[in-house]
């Protein structure tokens, strides 16, 4: 490729600096108006620990990230032991009508909650299921699901049926062969769905406010969301748990970038 | 196992009863093995669709529905807060084209791969990871009096403009979309950077020895070859401005002023959890699932065209 010239070249690295600030600017705002006082807020200048020092009195994250941390890890454990097989099954061992199912399936994808969120709600309180996390559980793990089973049964289909057919003879069974042969074979499409939920049921506000009823049970998202819309909650503590809620989805993403890009250009990229 | 049967006897069919059964197991264990799944989305998809399609007929308050007929779809057809709805939907649509355009823009900048690149490309991504929650905290301080916006403009040198865009009827649903535009930006570019790191280097080195500019080449060959990518970005972004806004509305504006940035999800919930009319809710979220539905079947034949 040709070098563009030199002047080019700043101009080029001039836009990019600015639309790095502008992509900054949520975080540049977070951390600088969490470090000020309520007072020091609302006069403009200052500097200040206090929103971080009664951080934990205003709003308890360690309750809710604690929150957040079980409602997801138990959702994206059912949608992995839930799709994975499945994922195999619709690539490998095929049985009669296991297209149209699977088509189905991949078209529930396409369902958003809200559209079904009335009949949803009342199903899950009618099985007494909002009283903890179940029914959130539940909920996000099917909302999921459709998503890890197309990943899983596209990812598996590029496996060669013979290392499956080999796995059969040596007498391994297909519960042997899945445990074995499929789940190792897995681990990069596994990785793809876990963070991609990861992020997106950690960052999830609507099934969390809904369907977990304890207050004292919510994930930190909904908690930060209904302080924020209750409008009575000083703007450098709401930010100052904006940081918490945002660090582990960050984390997340920086560690794994690259099964995220996977898997958002999922079906294209091949 | 075939080995054991003495091949006197029936030397052809042993083999066959025992590939039969063979057959039969793989089809059996794959029904077990997809079982699970299965039963997931239809208790908690499919069922609640039907369940829908029966509420939308009934007086529901979520205890007891009593059945009303179709005459619930003629009177929510008449609800002016339905109309306002899609038409806020509707508004928000025209910022699908900067949703795509401003990520196209990035995406092209990080290909001319300038030092630093990879560092601009991962602080680029970075807000894609926090919660819309959080998003729309900041955005709401963004376009407050006292935010960040209007600093903006007083350092400009109008000191006597100043707005507060969510606070009127007539400009909320503008902040709104901008704030929506602001999210899209991480996905998109991301994927637009895929569809170009997938175009031939040597095809553009071609057009640039023949004497095309670099506009040209970009209209020639770059835009046709992400053509593809700009689709599959366009069905997100629109089923995204569908059914992902609630967080960002929820914490900005509570749908408000008024109805003005009420979207057809965030209908559904005020109508079913704030006012307790269950019926319409469901319903509204049938209509919001046709519309879904239309822009899902073009999303999947993009997916499936190139299988």
């Amino acid at each position: 490729m040709k070098k563009p010239r030199r002047t080019g070249r700043w101009i080029l690295f001039g836009a990019m600096v600015v639309v790095a600030i502008v992509m900054l600017y949520p975080f540049w705002v977070m951390i600088i108006t969490s470090l000020k006082s309520e007072s020091q807020f609302l006069s403009g200048g200052g500097f200040s620990w206090l929103s971080w020092s009664n951080l934990t009195s205003v709003i308890p994250v360690g309750q809710e990230v604690l929150s957040s941390t079980i409602v997801c890890s138990s959702s994206i454990l059912i949608i992995l032991c839930v799709g994975l097989p499945a994922g195999f099954a619709f690539s490998k061992l095929r049985f009669r009508m296991s297209t149209v199912v699977f088509l189905v399936i991949v078209s529930a994808m396409m369902v958003p909650l809200q559209a079904i969120l009335m009949p949803e709600f009342v199903n899950v309180t009618r099985l007494h299921l909002t009283g903890g996390y179940l029914g959130a559980i539940l909920v996000y793990a099917s909302l999921g699901t459709p998503f890890s089973v197309f990943l899983f049964t596209t990812y598996f289909r590029g496996v060669p049926d013979e290392l499956i057919e080999a796995g059969i003879v040596d007498g391994l069974g297909y519960f042997g062969a899945l445990w074995r042969l499929v789940l190792p074979i897995a681990v990069p499409a596994i990785a793809t769905v876990t963070v991609l939920q990861f992020i997106q049921i950690w960052d999830d506000l609507l099934v969390g406010l809904l369907f977990i009823q304890n207050t004292s049970e919510r994930p930190i998202t909904v908690g930060l969301a209904v302080l924020a819309a209750g409008r009575t909650t000083s703007i450098p503590e709401l930010m100052a748990g904006s940081i918490i809620s945002a660090l582990p989805a960050m984390l997340v993403y920086l560690g794994f970038q690259r099964y995220l890009v996977k898997g958002l250009t999922m079906g294209i990229d091949r | 196992m075939s080995t054991t049967i003495p091949t006197t006897e029936r030397p052809t069919f042993a083999p066959r009863v025992r590939r039969l059964t063979l057959k039969r197991r793989r089809q059996l264990s794959g029904v077990l093995f997809a079982l699970p799944a299965i039963a997931l989305v239809v208790c908690f998809i499919g069922i609640p669709i039907g369940q829908a399609v029966y509420y939308s007929f009934t007086q529901w308050n979520g205890l007891t529905s009593t059945w009303i007929g179709p005459s619930t779809w003629t009177q929510a057809f008449h609800n002016t807060n339905l109309w306002t709805a899609l038409r806020n939907n509707g508004l928000l649509l025209l910022s699908v084209p900067f949703a795509l355009a401003l990520p196209l823009g990035i995406a092209v900048l990080l290909h001319q791969r300038v030092a630093g690149w990879r560092i601009f490309r991962s602080i680029y991504f970075l807000p894609t990871a926090i919660s819309w929650v959080v998003l729309g905290l900041v955005a709401e301080r963004f376009f407050a009096y006292q935010g960040t916006l209007n600093s903006i403009i007083h350092a400009l040198g109008f000191s006597h403009v100043s707005t507060n865009m969510l606070g009127y009827e007539s400009e909320a649903l503008i902040a709104l979309g901008i704030t929506f535009v602001f999210t899209m930006i991480g996905t998109n570019t991301m994927l637009f950077l895929t569809g170009l790191a997938t175009l031939d280097p040597s095809l553009e080195e071609a057009a640039r020895i023949d004497g095309a500019g670099r506009w040209r080449i970009f209209r020639s060959i770059t835009l046709p070859h992400l053509s593809r990518f700009i689709q599959l970005a366009f069905v997100m972004t629109v089923i995204a401005l569908f059914s992902a806004l609630f967080s960002l509305i929820f914490v900005m504006t509570g749908g408000g002023p008024g109805y003005a940035t009420t979207t057809m999800e965030y209908l559904i919930y005020e109508t079913g959890f704030n006012q307790g009319d269950f019926g319409t809710a469901a319903l509204y979220g049938l209509i919001l699932f046709v519309i879904t539905g239309i822009v899902g079947v073009v999303q999947l034949r993009l997916i499936g065209s190139n299988e």
